[in-house]
Order: structure tokens, then sequence, then C-alpha cells
């Protein structure tokens, strides 16, 4: 498969601690389509919405984002990233992103995780004790209601399936469902096991931080029977495309920073990334997206070149990003990063373009 | 707690059981520590003829909690120590509470007598949120064992949450240590087995 790349958004309503201004969830929403739109007209593959149930998010169901970016868009790949599968009804999640199939002519994608945010866990009453298992239990039903229409089926977390009909049905053959990993060696084994795509998050860290969950990963599938190498892998990561490489780490520090305070916690609170700190997560070596096209360029053939990677979602907004800088990087990343690394990848598999 | 069932690779000889015996640290009934455990025994019962048990700290109710002395403690928990101090294999498992192993499990040590583990093989196991707390039992399980002047087993056993699914264990780094772990003392361990066979058909 040709390499994609996409962007994702957890549609923050964040403060911006440069100019104190809060936006509006109404502004936000509008937005999150806007973002989608420009992704679709600058060529780039993905646009992702992810799940969270707070008021600093306009995320809380990514699926009617989805659905009206699908109004706006003509060829991007709309999907969630990701659908917390283990508090939600496997069913009711097939009969939205079938209808967002259709809406889209088929190009709806689901990522299904565990969620590293667990409000909807009590929100939808379940309890963080079931965890592993909903997870596996509801991944099981989701697939089988993609394989087979109607469906028997039963399990511990909900009534029982008996011939059920379940619709609509995927516009094409199928709606592909990845499960985002967050590099813990268990789910990119039990992800494997299943033969399924993997969407593999990164925060921070070396560049190297994944290569043994890759490996787990390629390894359980191959023992399972499936074709290890044919398995697509994504990562979904924190970047931004600047005009420059200083001009892209002052851009994204501030407001990159502000969303690790409001969202990674240590001793209860949020703790403040320094700007060294940052920089060196900038660092050739380092996880981070950002810089110049030609840099971002250079670290997702790193990836690529690492992980045997099919597909980047690049996640440029988070801490609340004003939506100009925001338009501006997705901009720079269909146009200048995009035809670059596809190529270039295209001529490592020895594919055409 | 329990007193389970045997297991044997090959039924083949008349070669005594080796009688192992968990110590559960861990209050879940769903349990990463048992999962590692459940690993752990199934390893050992592929190399030679094991019975296990398995006693659960936090099951043994207010004769145990209560009791300051050994000889406070109920008929039933008496049973329970006697059994740990009476094993062929000892295996301490727990979780990582607050950098150590849980105070309820050290409790159990505490009512152990002083010399009945001198010189016993024991396995030690722990689980914990990530892999900052492995050393844990280095540090504060093996020196536990060290005042019983038990026979610790060289390799311990840790697994992170990360390398399981629920409570079953996934990572094939974790099944490769308990083999290498199991392994080193196979010989030993089937020189101290004293158990009665496991009879035929099971």
């Amino acid at each position: 498969m040709a390499f994609e790349i996409g962007i994702m958004t957890f549609g923050e309503v964040t403060k911006d601690p440069v100019t104190g201004a809060l936006p509006s969830p109404r502004q936000r929403v509008r937005e999150t389509i806007e973002l989608a739109r420009v992704a679709d007209q600058v060529g780039l593959d993905v646009f992702g919405v992810g799940e969270h149930h707070r008021t600093d998010f306009v995320g809380s169901a990514p699926t009617i984002l989805l659905a009206a970016a699908a109004e706006q868009t003509e060829n991007i790949r709309l999907t969630s990233s990701v659908t917390v599968l283990g508090s939600e009804d496997p069913v009711r999640v097939w009969e939205q992103f079938a209808t967002i199939d259709l809406l889209s002519a088929g190009r709806a994608e689901i990522i299904a995780g565990r969620g590293s945010y667990t409000e909807s866990f009590p929100l939808f009453g379940y309890s963080l004790q079931d965890y592993a298992d909903l997870f596996r239990e509801k991944l099981d039903l989701l697939l089988k209601i993609r394989e087979q229409n109607p469906l028997t089926w039963s399990g511990r977390f909900r009534a029982p399936l008996v011939e059920a009909d379940i619709a609509p049905r995927a516009d094409g053959d199928t709606i592909p469902i990845w499960v985002g990993v967050g590099g813990s060696p268990a789910s990119a084994i039990s992800t494997g096991r299943l033969g399924l795509p993997m969407a593999l998050a990164l925060l921070l860290g070396p560049i190297t931080l994944h290569e043994q969950t890759v490996e787990l990963y390629r390894l359980s599938a191959a023992e399972a029977g499936h074709d290890a190498d044919a398995l697509p892998i994504s990562i979904n990561a924190h970047g931004y495309v600047g005009r420059t490489s200083q001009q892209a780490r002052d851009v994204m520090y501030p407001y990159f920073a502000q969303g690790m305070m409001e969202n990674n916690h240590q001793r209860g609170e949020g703790f403040r990334i320094s700007r060294p700190a940052f920089d060196a997560q900038a660092s050739p070596g380092a996880g981070l997206l950002v810089g110049s096209s030609q840099e971002v360029i250079d670290k997702l053939l790193a990836y690529h070149e690492r992980y045997g990677l099919n597909r980047a979602i690049i996640q440029m907004g988070f801490g609340g990003m004003p939506q100009k800088e925001h338009l501006a990087a997705i901009e720079r990343l269909g146009t200048e990063v995009a035809p670059v690394v596809r190529r270039e990848v295209a001529v490592r598999v020895g594919q055409p373009a | 707690m329990t007193a389970a069932a045997s297991a044997s690779a090959d039924a083949a000889g008349p070669e005594p059981a080796l009688r192992v015996v968990v110590v559960n640290g861990s209050p879940s009934e769903q349990s990463k520590t048992m999962g590692l455990v459940d690993v752990v025994l199934d390893t050992l019962a592929k190399l030679l003829t094991i019975e296990s048990s398995r006693i659960d700290v936090y099951r043994l109710g207010t004769g145990f909690t209560g009791a300051v002395e050994r000889e406070d403690v109920t008929a039933e928990v008496e049973a329970e120590l006697r059994l740990a101090e009476q094993a062929d294999l000892l295996i301490a498992a727990t979780p990582v509470f607050r950098g150590s192993y849980p105070g309820m499990f050290k409790h159990f040590f505490d009512l152990v007598d002083q010399y009945a583990l001198a010189n016993k093989p024991v396995l030690l196991a722990a689980t914990g949120g990530g892999e900052h707390h492995a050393l844990m039992l280095e540090h504060a399980l093996r020196p536990l064992f060290g005042f019983f002047q038990a026979l610790t087993v060289p390799v311990a056993i840790f697994a992170s949450s990360g390398d399981f699914d629920g409570t079953l264990l996934l990572n094939p780094r974790v099944h490769g240590r308990i083999q290498i772990a199991l392994a080193d003392v196979a010989d030993l361990l089937r020189a101290r087995a004293t158990g009665t066979h496991a009879p035929p058909g099971e």
C-alpha cells in the first residue's frame, strides 16, 4: 500500500497560553470541520478525531464530527483516533461508522483503542476493573459484526444477539478497523495475534522507543499464521510543520507545553515541559515530528525505515494551537511533506509512486 | 488455602512429585501476580512432576490478621503456615505496593517459624505497574528470605502491567525468563521432591 499521511485532532477547547483567549465550543466544532476540509484540499490521506469526555474537548462524539467532515470533503479518509471501545456498544459503533461510510462513499475507518483517558467508563456505567476484558470482548463483537450479518453472538457485557440484523453495511467491501496501541507489549501481541492493523501512539521519547513493540507485533502475527509483513502499521504522533526549523519549534512549544500541563500529570498535577526538554524531543533521534518541511520529511522517513510504517497521523494542534497556525502547518504537510515522503517510500519499497 | 491438582509432563516414572506452595500476596480476585504464577507452574510442570497449592494471604481472615504471635492463630491458619513450612518449593509471589511487598504478605512470614525455611528452595516473583519496580525483588523480597537462610532461586521473575492482557501474561521475554529461572534449578528441585506420585489418569 502507498504511504499515507494524515492529521488528527482532539478538538481542544484550551485557553490560548499566549493571548489568554478561550475559544467557544461552537467555534471549535466549526474549526474542526475546517481542519478536515483543508486537509482534504491539500491532498492528505487521513483525518482523525479523538474521543474525550471533558469540557476542554469538543470530541466526546467523534462520529458526529466525522459525519459533518464527510459532507465537506472529497477524498480524505475519516477515522476515529481513537474510539474508546471498552465503554462503547459495538453495535452502535458499527451503525455510526457504517453511516459515515455511506455519507462519504467508503471513506470511514475505526481505530479501536483501550483509551488512555478513562472518563468514559464511569460515564457509561462500566468498571475499570474490567478494562482488559471489556476491550477484548467488544473488539471481538465489532469484528464479527463487520464479518457477517445477521449475527448470533453472546458475551459477558451485553445482551446476546440472536440472528440480529445490524445495518447499514459498509459502503464497499469493508470498513478498516485498526487497533490503537500505546506501546505496551501485551497490546501489541494481542493485536498481532488477531492480524489487525496497529496504530501506535507515540508521545515523547527516543525514536527507537517502540522497536520492541513493533517486533512483538510482527512476531505474534506470524506465529498466529498471519502475513506479518503485509499488516499495516501507523504511528500517531505529535508534531508541527513550520516555515523554518526555528519557527516550527517556537510556534509549537507554548501550546504543546500547555497541552502536556493539562493532560499529563505527575503527583496528581500537570508539569511544565521546559523548552530545552522540548527541543531535545525535537532532535533527530527523538520522536516529535516538529520542524521545517525537510526535517519532518527526514523524520518520517526515519520512522518508516525503523518500523516499516505504512501511515503516519500527526497531531499538530495539541494544547489549543490557533486555527491560523494549525491550517498553515496542514498546508505544508500536504503540499511540501507528503508528496516527498510518498515518493521516497515508494522508491524504497519498489512500488510506483 | 486450596490444596490443588497435580500436574505432570510425562507420568512415566514413579518419581516423587515436587510439592509446590505458592504464597500469594495479591488482594485481587483477578490477579496479574497469579497470572504470572500460572505460567511458572505450567513451565515447571513440563520439567518435573509437581503438586501445587496456594495460600492467599488476603483471604486468611481475622484468625490471621488478628494474630500477633504464632500461638494466636486459628487452627486453619496454622495449617496454612505448616503447608508453607513443609513445601519442597515455595513460590513467594506478590505485587509491588508502595515500593515493597504488601504488609499482609510480610505478616504471613512474620508468623513462619524462624528456621522452617532454612535451605528451602524459594522462587521469587513479583508484578508491578512498570519496569521501575523490578528491583523490589532484589532489594526487598530476597533479603526477607536471606533472613530465613532460604535457598532462593538465582533468577527472580518480574512482569509489568503492560506484559499482561488482563491477567494473561503475553510478553514472550517474561516467558523466557521463567524458563531460564526454572532450568537453572530443575535438577536440584527434582532431588528435593518428597510428594507422592500423582495417581494415574490425572
